[in-house]
Order: structure tokens, then sequence, then C-alpha cells
């Protein structure tokens, strides 16, 4: 694990995991208590990032790495500003896929007409796609995949990560 | 590897040709067990004749993955097919919040009692139901729910 932090750098955790799901909890433990604990992001967000956090990994055992190989996990927090995911495959799954084919499924299963017939799919368009506000796939050198996302605490373009403000009276019907 | 169970417990309901069962799931479902945990619940769909609803308690329920929300999904096309209704009750946020994202609220109707949802079951017209999504068509029609306004004067 390699952790940097300088004031006002950004801290970066980086994460090596085994190509299989047994470790998966852990993963998503240490992703909620991250941002509860380091960030200011609202909880709801820490849940979110959670269940994204998961879903990019579960895609690259799936499809990138096989079950001898690994993947990896970066965290880049920019304090105030954004929480940055990455996901490292090695391109040795069984069912491995490019950038582009990335992109394009993406685009096809976040049309609105698309349908979701089976028990797979709706990890990246519907959890990942929908709570992050930047998605990017980029194809290694080296071989294998490499998905980063990012959410913004506050950035205006984008549904807010901070806790939403709670009424605390009651609007009367005057 | 993450831990998850499943407890099924008959309902009594009044129609005779119809049953109904209780799906209490706790822990978290991922992909390291939801394969294996689903199969419980389709030898079930297949050992069950005849019409059958669900109702899923997840008040013990912390983590569901995508592929989890998928199976929900099949088991909701199977029992509506068969004429039964599925519930849930008692989710946590983080677990109502990701049905939502999905889009699976707007097919399944999501009570805040585990009593609401049965009640809903045996007939009886039930209180305090999280409604559909505008479009949505639940399994059953649900009145408004009654609310108050208060007024000065």
């Amino acid at each position: 694990m390699l952790m940097e932090n300088q004031n006002e750098k950004p801290t970066k955790i980086s994460i090596t995991l085994p190509g299989n799901a047994y470790f998966m909890s852990g993963i998503r433990d240490f992703t909620l208590t991250l941002i509860k604990n380091t960030t200011n992001f609202a909880e709801k967000w820490a849940f979110r990032l959670q269940s994204v956090v998961d879903e990019l990994c579960n895609n690259a055992i799936e499809y990138g790495s096989s079950e001898n190989e690994s993947i990896l996990v970066t965290f880049i927090h920019k304090k105030e500003e954004y929480i940055e995911i990455t996901v490292e495959d090695t391109g040795t799954g069984k069912h491995k896929t490019t950038a582009a084919e990335m992109n394009k499924l993406l685009e096809d299963r976040k049309n609105e007409n698309y349908k979701f017939t089976g028990i797979r799919g709706r990890g990246l368009a519907k959890i990942v796609a929908e709570w992050t506000d930047e998605i990017e796939f980029t194809d290694k050198k080296e071989g294998g995949l490499t998905v980063r996302v990012r959410k913004y605490l506050k950035d205006p373009r984008y549904k807010s990560g901070l806790p939403e403000s709670t009424p605390t009276h009651l609007v009367l019907n005057v | 590897m993450a831990e998850a169970t499943i407890l099924i417990e008959d309902l009594p309901v009044k129609d005779p040709n119809s049953k109904a069962k209780l799906i209490t799931i706790s822990g978290q479902l991922d992909e390291s067990n939801v394969d294996t945990k689903a199969k419980e619940i389709y030898q079930l769909l297949e050992t069950t004749q005849g019409k059958l609803s669900f109702i899923f308690d997840l008040a013990g329920l912390d983590y569901m993955n995508s592929k989890s929300i998928g199976y929900l999904t099949d088991w909701y096309g199977k029992i509506t097919e068969r004429g039964g209704k599925v519930l849930i009750a008692h989710a946590k946020p983080n677990i109502k919040d990701i049905l939502q994202v999905v889009g699976l609220t707007q097919l399944i109707q999501m009570f805040e009692s585990l009593d609401e949802a049965k009640t809903l079951i045996l007939g009886a017209t039930p209180q305090n139901v999280s409604a559909p999504a505008p479009g949505a068509q639940p399994a059953a029609p649900v009145p408004p729910q009654q609310t108050e306004t208060f007024k000065l004067n």
C-alpha cells in the first residue's frame, strides 16, 4: 500500500488484489471507511462509491484478469474537490475487452431504450455511470484496461456529493 | 468472502390456490456468494406450483451488487408471470438507493415494515407504502397516502 499526503497534494492509495472475488468485501469495507473518515462526501455517497468500486473490480476480475493475476485499485483524493478511482486489469482474462469496446458498450447501455434482459450488465451503466461524474477507459500499453472514474464533491455541473440540506421546519399552508 | 444467509418461511394466505413465502436475506450479497445463494430461490420457484408471492425482508442486508439485482429482476419476472406479487420490506437506505438507481423500485413495491407488506399479500389495504415511480405498474392498486395540512388563520 502506497500513501502520499502533503498538505494540498492529493492523497493516493493503491491496493493490489488477487483476481478473484474472495477479497471484495475487504475492499468495500476499505472504500466505505476511507470516504466516511477522510473526505467530506456525504455518507450516502460513501455507500454509492463503495458500489462503484465493487462493480469496477468485479468487471476487472470477470473480464480482464485471470485468477492467477491481480487487479490494481487506486484511490486519489483531492481534499474538498474530488475522489478518483482507477481499476486496472492485466488483459489476461477470458473475456478481455478494449477501451473502444467498453465505450461502445457503455453508450449502448446508457440509452434509455436499452432493455436489460439478463442477470448481468447493469453495473457499469446503471451504477458506475450514474454515480460518477467522469468515466474513462484506456488500453494499457503492456496489455489490459484501465478504468478511471471521478466524483466531484461540489462541482456545480454535477450532482453534489455533499450532504443534502434537511428541512428543520414545516412549510405551513396559510 | 462475504457472508449471506437466506431464510425461507411460509406465509399463511387465505386463497388455497396461492402460496406466499417470506424470504429473509441478511449479510452481503456479492460476486463471491450470489450465484450459490440465488440457487436456493430458483429451487423454491421450481418446487412450488401455482400462484406464488414473495416478500423479501431485507432488514439485515447490508450490501447487494448489480448481479444480485439482476437475479431479483429475474425472480420478479417469473413470479408475476404466475400471477404472484413480489414485495420488499425493511430495506436499509443504501439498499433502497441502489434498487432505485437501477430502476427496480419502478417494478417492485417497497414497504417500511414487514407487517405492511404482509397485509398486502393477505389482501387488505396497507398504509405507508413507498409508491413506485410515475409510469410504473405496481403489483396491486395502492391508495394515495393520507397527508395532513396545517393551516394558520
